[in-house]
């Protein structure tokens, strides 16, 4: 039987009088493929930071495998087991592509056993040809591709993605969704993609939640979700609906 | 691939340390002369000593007179007050520099200070710890304290010559540079690295900041501390000028014009730099004071806008195309050779 890996309750985090993620609960079982998706500002990327230590949400609980990780510092989640990518690369452009992955691949390995890993991170995303590359030098997918490496690298069993799909194009999106679904049935990772393309969320996930300005407001299986008029009205307006 | 950039950096550095070796044999006899080679070499030990801390981790550290004062001040007081030798001084001194480094790296790194703010706080360190020495007058005060005079004492660390302090400063040199050499490799290297590319992207993949950079600091500290031992017992006296913010100026711009994070960029900027500056100094003080300046500064200039990552890159550069011409001419070969 499936147990939840995440379970957030109650979370809150304001910016002055903006309120970004307003009293939202949700769980997250294991080996799941999840959906986070809403209208631009809607509080997504927030809630992410939020539960990976960049912000310190103020009030709520975020239980990941029964620890508690708000108020915990970045580097201690990735211990932990929770890694994520950003929605704009952030890339270590002095590095090289093996270098990169290498930072990764420290996080549960030894001097001895970090290069059998980075190796292996190369191979499974396909990175081995541009090792040796500056990530400055780079174009967009094969930073995506790069970060998530990275990511990975750490040996995470909880994997969030911020809008890992943006920016690319058709052929590279079917590549990344691929990437993915073996990440989730060979390596057992669970993954939480943020998410603007329909085709990636709808293709991927089995379960998708719903934000609009800071609540959640949906959510279901992805025909639910396309069906529910709350979350047409988030996207296109109360006429949408008429 | 891997073993043949090894030892090219290997033949270089013993090419570079047998040319060291032999420089007092062919200037000894000048003593201003090697004043200047043991400065450059001075210099080319902070700088490298700065690449973990500024070069790697990308704080930009302008705290190395703090710490080499310290050192100077460690070793001076110890051998004038007890007749303790600057051999053990100077590991003391290097764990008094860590200590405080501890102390002040413990609350910047705890608040996230960077950038500007960490440049301007370290740099303010060196300036307090220059007045608290000068009112401190057991220990410092505004009069020079020498050090006891020795014709040649091993134990006192006293030469009425140069050239043992040129040697024990180029033996501090390789420390440094294999202490560089040795973190590159290993995770806390790569750690600070990521930290100096991109502090919110190597926390989450598990890169403890605080914890890193402190231990960059540490490092740092311990180097340079170990130096202002050696550097009292250059100059024979401790003074609280030794604290000196210009002079912690000059490292950082070492470090970042040699090329950060470059094992051994900031040398071979002190190497051309301190050198050519130290040049210019004696050929043109005679006719305008103080137009040196305005020529080092003009090509610091020239190099931040042609060079921004560094002198180390232009060898670098080098290399490389020396490498992919030889690639060639072996393909061209092979090509014949096919025909």
């Amino acid at each position: 039987m499936s147990k939840p890996i995440l379970q957030i309750s109650n979370l809150t985090k304001t910016f002055g009088n903006l309120v970004a993620v307003n009293d939202v609960s949700l769980n997250i079982q294991e080996e799941e493929i999840v959906g986070l998706i809403g209208p631009n500002g809607a509080g997504k990327t927030t809630l992410f930071n939020a539960i990976t230590g960049l912000y310190k949400p103020d009030s709520g609980q975020a239980l990941f495998k029964g620890t508690d990780v708000i108020g915990l510092l970045p580097h201690k989640i990735c211990r932990l087991g929770m890694s994520r990518t950003f929605q704009v690369t952030q890339a270590f452009n002095n590095m090289t592509v093996e270098d990169a992955v290498r930072v990764g691949a420290y996080n549960r390995c030894s001097e001895k056993e970090v290069q059998a890993q980075v190796d292996e991170m190369l191979a499974f995303f396909d990175l081995a040809k541009v090792r040796e590359q500056m990530c400055s030098d780079l174009g967009l997918a094969l930073l995506r591709r790069v970060e998530l490496a990275r990511a990975m690298a750490t040996q995470p069993e909880l994997l969030l993605l911020d809008e890992a799909g943006a920016g690319l194009t058709a052929v590279e999106l079917d590549e990344l969704m691929d990437m993915l679904r073996r990440l989730n049935q060979e390596r057992h990772v669970t993954l939480c993609v943020v998410e603007h393309v329909m085709r990636m969320v709808m293709g991927l996930c089995a379960r998708i939640f719903v934000l609009d300005s800071g609540e959640l407001i949906a959510q279901g299986q992805p025909a639910q979700i396309s069906d529910n008029p709350k979350v047409i009205e988030a996207y296109l307006g109360k006429r949408a609906l008429r | 691939m891997k073993p043949k950039k090894l030892s090219v950096g290997m033949v270089s550095l013993l090419v570079g340390l047998a040319v060291a070796l032999v420089v007092p044999l062919i200037i000894g006899s000048n003593q201003y002369n090697m004043v200047l080679v043991t400065t450059v070499l001075l210099y080319g030990v902070m700088a490298t000593a700065w690449n973990v801390i500024g070069g790697m981790a990308g704080q930009m550290d302008l705290a190395a007179g703090a710490y080499l004062g310290l050192g100077a001040f460690t070793v001076g007081t110890l051998l004038i007050k007890w007749n303790i030798s600057p051999w053990i001084g100077m590991i003391l001194g290097g764990l008094v520099a860590t200590g405080f480094a501890a102390l002040v790296g413990y609350p910047l790194f705890r608040f996230g200070v960077t950038e500007v703010w960490y440049a301007l706080s370290s740099s303010a360190l060196v300036e307090v710890l220059r007045v608290l020495f000068l009112l401190w007058e057991d220990v410092g005060g505004p009069v020079e304290k020498y050090l006891p005079f020795h014709k040649w004492s091993l134990y006192h660390l006293r030469f009425s010559s140069y050239v043992p302090y040129y040697y024990i400063m180029l033996g501090l040199l390789l420390i440094a540079l294999y202490a560089n050499h040795r973190i590159a490799r290993s995770k806390l290297g790569y750690y600070l690295l990521a930290l100096g590319e991109n502090e919110d992207a190597a926390e989450v993949l598990g890169v403890d900041a605080r914890a890193c950079k402190i231990k960059a600091l540490m490092i740092y500290a311990f180097i340079v501390g170990v130096t202002g031992g050696v550097y009292a017992c250059l100059y024979g006296f401790i003074h609280p000028n030794f604290f000196d913010g210009l002079q912690s100026t000059e490292v950082a711009i070492l470090g970042i014009v040699g090329g950060m994070g470059i094992t051994y960029g900031p040398l071979v900027a002190a190497i051309l730099l301190v050198s050519g500056r130290e040049f210019l100094r004696s050929n043109l003080s005679g006719q305008l004071e103080s137009l040196y300046l305005a020529v080092y500064a003009a090509v610091l200039i020239v190099i931040a806008l042609f060079k921004p990552r560094g002198i180390a890159t232009l060898l670098q550069d080098a290399y490389k195309q020396i490498l992919s011409r030889i690639q060639r001419d072996k393909n061209v070969q092979a090509d014949t050779t096919n025909f």
